[in-house]
């Protein structure tokens, strides 16, 4: 069976509450509870606030995770992006829209509707010009993302920044698909052991059942339906510096075991 | 001639079967007749309620075919264009001997699509009176909207298990998506893939390419001096991508860049056209002087046709034979990449070089050879060409 090693350089995190790696890793730790507090909208500090006003929360939340990646990687890496929805804010305004008879789109929402507008805009606001990809795979888009991510690195023998992430919907598209709470996932992953290198993830195809987190926060975390929680088993064991197994589903019925050990 | 693939294709990988449906029809025949011929398949736009004139490339008797009884939950016009690709040319048998030969769990599914089913969504809003009525109870994000309805779809009608997932890169997806079926194999995650590319008309494309002032009034002209934008076209294409097959047309180099300058316009040098174009070259180990034939992405915008140009005559010298197909299929957006893949692969197997339908005069400033009428020609190398919103650029090369 063929098995991929990558080295983990860097966790990134963004959530309610939790807005980086450190802050969720203490509470995994801790095994303390989460419970959403407040109303959250993320701010990456690379746009200025008037670029951040013109773009989706979704984009908004996308670059808070790529840009704490950001540091780990040289200008050689690969990006990959992944959302299980989008930019779905944009594509409510849009059809509402159409909705009018003169069906009217303004043009900055319709070149930002596509679902590599945050890694469009990621690529712009730190001059990336290396490849960059953006995929999804409905309730297993963080497995589909991690693969992507484990293909590049192997293939293309080079480092990739993996940004999973997704962000609630407005109504009525909420209610079909609820996503609870805005969410981000980084990984910085490279094809050999730098002395940034926390963990090494051994990667296989298995048709196992998908690992499921165990503590307070991850298990609160999962509740609210948003895709990315997918990760939350492997941050479990990251937080606890643990060695272990998680098994991540892919669409379809296959799905990835990462053997995780240290670098 | 020995080709030294720098270490790629290891594995043998060739693609082994391909079908696709457009504005000029469904299947190789109709494809091979539109490159033979240099017709276009694009019509007066019937949309209805579009509340502008256009041309577009619409893809004629979906809405009459009978879509599978077991799977109707997931039936939408992007999953009856699928429909259409998949049961044309033999491309359901060549899928079953796959699907024997490997295993379904060891066959994977790589869609590229920029809308997916969303023209269901939008029908379904429209049809809402009040603004704040639900989405109605038996309509399902999942098989229609989601980026990866048609995915999900493909593998079920397949009866394939392996990895699946969708690349949704805007005008690059489907380029992108054999890339991705490429590595897959390469890794031994798979031993097959099918790959696919499917975007359907639908409001927001049209609408959103009229309101950036892209979309011509009349059928497009690419590289044409007076060109005025692009048509929309709707379009499905799949390729088998399977490994330890030898005597096949194969992905022999990939290359991919990022802009990173604009989410809508390339740089005027087209430079991260040029990178994803040389990276396309060192990765198959073959020179530019090699390269039989160009596809531009070419969507016929007064912008990106020259800054386009210019990375390719920058890479291949001003005289390697170069057209765009968007005269002939529209712009099919997601679609694009896979469906023009198979075009290239035709014109490899006929040896023609196909021409720019829609050309009257060539732009002075358009800088490499562009073919106006399909010609003959010994091929061996042909590279293709997809660039999408976000500044997201990919050229594939072919090999016989």
């Amino acid at each position: 069976m063929t098995s991929l090693r990558l080295y983990l350089n860097k966790v990134a995190f963004s959530g309610p509450d939790l807005d980086s790696w450190e802050k969720l890793s203490e509470v995994l730790e801790n095994d303390s509870p989460w419970a959403r507090s407040s109303e959250w909208d993320p701010s990456p500090a690379i746009l200025s606030a008037r670029s951040a006003r013109r773009v989706t929360p979704q984009i908004r939340l996308a670059l808070t995770v790529a840009e704490q990646l950001g540091d780990s990687l040289g200008s050689d890496a690969g990006w990959v992006f992944a959302s299980s929805v989008g930019e779905g804010e944009t594509l409510h305004v849009i059809l509402e829209a159409l909705r009018t008879p003169d069906m009217m789109i303004q043009p900055l929402r319709f070149q930002n509707a596509v679902h590599n507008a945050a890694a469009g805009q990621w690529s712009i606001a730190a001059g990336i010009t290396g490849p960059m990809t953006s995929i999804a795979a409905l309730d297993q888009t963080a497995g589909a993302g991690l693969l992507k991510a484990a293909l590049q690195v192997s293939r293309e023998d080079r480092p990739v920044g993996l940004v999973v992430y997704d962000v609630p919907m407005p109504e009525p598209l909420n209610a079909k698909r609820p996503l609870g709470v805005p969410l981000g996932v980084g990984l910085s992953l490279s094809p050999t052991a730098g002395q940034d290198a926390s963990a090494a993830i051994d990667i296989t195809l298995c048709r196992e059942p998908p690992t499921a987190p165990s503590q307070l926060a991850s298990t609160a975390l999962q509740a609210t339906g948003n895709p990315v929680c997918d990760f939350l088993p492997l941050l479990e064991l990251l937080s606890r510096k643990a060695t272990g197994q998680v098994i991540l589903g892919l669409h379809g019925g296959s799905a990835l075991r990462l053997d995780v050990s240290a670098a | 001639m020995t080709v030294n693939f720098g270490g790629r294709n290891a594995d043998h990988i060739g693609i082994t079967g391909y079908a696709l449906a457009s504005c000029v029809g469904t299947g190789r025949g109709a494809h091979l007749d539109a490159i033979t011929t240099g017709r276009s398949g694009l019509t007066p736009c019937a949309y209805p309620d579009l509340p502008f004139d256009c041309y577009v490339g619409h893809v004629a008797g979906l809405e009459s075919m009978q879509f599978p009884a077991g799977i109707s939950d997931f039936d939408n016009r992007a999953n009856r264009l699928a429909l259409s690709a998949l049961q044309s040319d033999g491309f359901l048998e060549a899928a079953g001997k796959m699907r024997e030969r490997w295993g379904a769990d060891r066959c994977g599914v790589i869609l590229g699509t920029s809308t997916s089913g969303i023209e269901k969504l939008e029908s379904v809003y429209r049809g809402r009176t009040r603004d704040d009525d639900p989405l109605p109870d038996d309509y399902v994000m999942s098989h229609n909207d989601n980026h990866q309805a048609v995915a999900a779809f493909t593998q079920k009608y397949l009866g394939l298990s392996g990895p699946s997932y969708t690349i949704s890169t805007a005008c690059s997806s489907s380029a992108k998506a054999l890339i991705d079926a490429t590595q897959l194999i390469e890794t031994g995650f798979c031993d097959a893939v099918v790959v696919g590319g499917v975007d359907t008309l639908c409001l927001i494309s049209l609408n959103g390419f009229e309101a950036m002032q892209l979309v011509s009034r009349e059928p497009c002209r690419p590289c044409d001096a007076g060109r005025n934008g692009l048509s929309i076209g709707e379009a499905a294409g799949f390729l088998i991508v399977e490994r330890d097959h030898d005597h096949c047309i194969r992905l022999s180099g990939m290359g991919e860049s990022s802009d990173g300058v604009s989410m809508s316009t390339p740089p005027k040098d087209g430079a991260g056209a040029a990178v994803a174009m040389r990276a396309a070259l060192a990765g198959a180990g073959i020179s530019p002087d090699q390269i039989g034939y160009v596809n531009l992405h070419g969507t016929a915008t007064p912008t990106n046709d020259t800054a386009e140009c210019a990375a390719v005559s920058n890479v291949f010298g001003s005289d390697t034979p170069a057209s765009s197909l968007k005269g002939m299929l529209g712009h099919t957006l997601g679609a694009a990449g896979a469906v023009e893949a198979i075009m290239c692969i035709i014109a490899l197997e006929e040896n023609l070089i196909p021409g720019n339908t829609g050309l009257g005069e060539l732009d002075p400033d358009i800088s490499c050879d562009i073919v106006a009428h399909t010609r003959t020609a010994e091929l061996s190398h042909v590279v293709s060409n997809a660039f999408g919103f976000g500044g997201s650029n990919c050229a594939l090369l072919f090999s016989q």
